[in-house]
């Protein structure tokens, strides 16, 4: 993986966003200004671990560092505060999913680089139906 | 201002190149269209390119064209927006000679996507959108259309056969193309029936790789005489929207083509009706619908409706995708935006043949990238 992991861990492993101390928007990926009111001061906030399936695909022809994993359930999920997401949907059977399903963050691996034995964890998602 | 024409168009067909680098095609292409104007030396050379550094290990492209092309001296460089790059530079082009900047133009869009596998384009591609939060999570650029598709059925309730409208009009119009990569009529069934890759979108909802590049010529008036066919570029506006779908409010609106066509329109003095043959960028068959709707050519939730009533087939009412658009003449990215100037400058020209769209004088071209956050809506005319 090209991009330095580390930097982002705190927001990959705790789904990490910030919330806008003006107007209250909260974003994640955390935003670095205000989208909604244009604010520059933000602080680091955690998102609710619970939300629901908006839309989803399964993806049968993976990228490069993904192979061997297909098929691949990609979600964007509203989380309980409003805010999307997106991120895998695991542990799921492929005709229980549906939009609207009620689904929950858990924490898992992404992806391992075998050449240099880096393994990357994050936050997928779990549906609740 | 200077008033802006394209001259000369010159492009390579679509497809596998195997014996062709990145910049064999480019020169190819650009020596086309230089070729009928032998005492013209372009003063700007801008080439749209997304990921050279990917396939082909090759950057610098400007000032490696300009000296393959014995143009050393000319100001050369690439600009970059994902699949909008062409487009961009377009408008780059544009821009400089209609400031007066510059009186001659060559802009060259390229792409070399053949010499990946599917695995690593697709991961070229997925550079479009956030390596942080998508491409990491192992969302690629297909998997976004797929859940944009699925959101677009399910909301304005769009049946399978309606979403495979565009593709089959992009074929259709592919097979009498000569610079298509597939030279091939498909029907709607022949889409529905595809095998899924990113459900629900199915292998034919989706443009494929290919190698390509294509050139423009662009100069002011003065050189083109009393041309009784000259084509005008009247307008090209830029611009962008909130980078990953999901920060969007509604992920179903392309705002930023809905803003670049709303302007491009209004400069150019023209209205939606007055179109009369149009580009866009159907990289997937849901990107298609959105962008219809989002230029006010079909209604909200009705883009892929009305392809399937005929509105966009070529001898519809907005004649759309008219040499197979990406999904039929193929979406060598960086190149694509110049393939769709190009091919409206044919068909403004006269010069369609089975693919003419007759008596046509105005000509709207749409290139976007990534999930419509680069959006660039171009106008040209039959002066
Ligand atoms: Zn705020």
């Amino acid at each position: 993986m090209a991009i330095s992991y580390w930097r982002r861990r705190d927001r990959y492993y705790r789904l990490l966003g910030n919330r806008c101390t003006q107007c209250n928007s909260e974003y994640y990926p955390p935003a670095y200004l205000c989208r909604r009111c244009g604010s520059e001061s933000l602080v680091d906030v955690e998102m609710p671990t619970t939300g629901q399936i908006l839309t989803y695909t399964i993806l049968r022809e993976v990228m490069s560092g993904f192979e061997g994993q297909q098929p691949i359930v990609i979600g964007i999920v509203q989380l309980d505060n409003g805010v999307k997401v997106l991120g895998q949907i695991v542990d799921t059977p492929l005709d229980a999913l549906k939009i609207g399903c009620r689904v929950r963050l858990v924490f898992r691996k992404i992806r391992d680089e075998s050449n240099v034995g880096q393994i990357y964890y994050g936050y997928k998602f779990t549906a609740l139906c | 201002m200077a008033r802006v024409i394209i001259s000369s168009v010159g492009y390579t067909r679509v497809g596998d190149h195997w014996d062709k680098s990145i910049l064999d095609l480019a020169v190819e292409a650009a020596r086309k269209a230089l070729k009928p104007y032998p005492n013209i030396r372009p003063e700007v050379i801008i080439v749209g390119n997304m990921f050279s550094s990917q396939s082909s290990k090759q950057e610098h492209l400007g000032a490696l064209l300009a000296s393959a092309l014995n143009l050393t001296g000319t100001p050369a460089f690439k600009v970059e927006a994902a699949c909008a790059s062409g487009g961009v530079a377009f408008n780059v082009a544009y821009s400089k000679v209609r400031s007066g900047e510059v009186s001659s133009a060559l802009v060259v869009g390229v792409e070399k996507m053949r010499d990946l596998d599917v695995s690593e384009a697709s991961l070229a591609l997925s550079m479009a959108e956030s390596a942080e939060y998508t491409q990491f999570m192992g969302a690629s650029f297909l998997s976004l259309n797929g859940m944009l598709a699925r959101l677009y059925m399910e909301t304005y309730n769009v049946s399978r056969s309606e979403l495979s409208a565009f593709p089959a009009i992009a074929h259709t119009n592919a097979a009498t193309a000569e610079h298509a990569q597939f030279r091939k009529a498909i029907s709607v069934e022949d889409v529905s029936r595809s095998p899924l890759v990113s459900d629900p979108l199915r292998l034919l909802d989706c443009a494929p790789l290919g190698d390509g590049a294509a050139a423009l010529l662009l100069t002011s008036e003065e050189f083109n005489g009393d041309d009784e066919s000259m084509v005008e570029v009247l307008s090209s506006k830029i611009s962008t929207d909130i980078f990953s779908i999901y920060e969007r409010d509604d992920m179903l609106r392309f705002n930023a083509t809905k803003d670049a066509a709303s302007k491009a329109f209004s400069e150019a003095g023209i209205s939606v009706e007055d179109v009369d043959v149009l580009e866009v960028h159907d990289a997937f068959s849901v990107s298609a619908a959105l962008s219809v709707e989002a230029m006010g050519f079909s209604k909200e939730g009705e883009g892929a409706k009305d392809a399937a009533r005929g509105l966009y087939a070529l001898k519809g009412r907005y004649p759309a995708l008219t040499f197979g658009g990406l999904k039929g003449r193929g979406h060598p990215v960086g190149a694509t935006g110049l393939y769709q100037i190009a091919e409206l400058w044919l068909q403004l020209k006269g010069r369609g043949n089975v693919n003419q769209v007759e008596g046509c004088r105005i000509g709207v071209a749409q290139n976007i990238g990534g999930v419509d956050t680069t959006s660039v809506v171009s106008v040209l005319a039959r002066r």
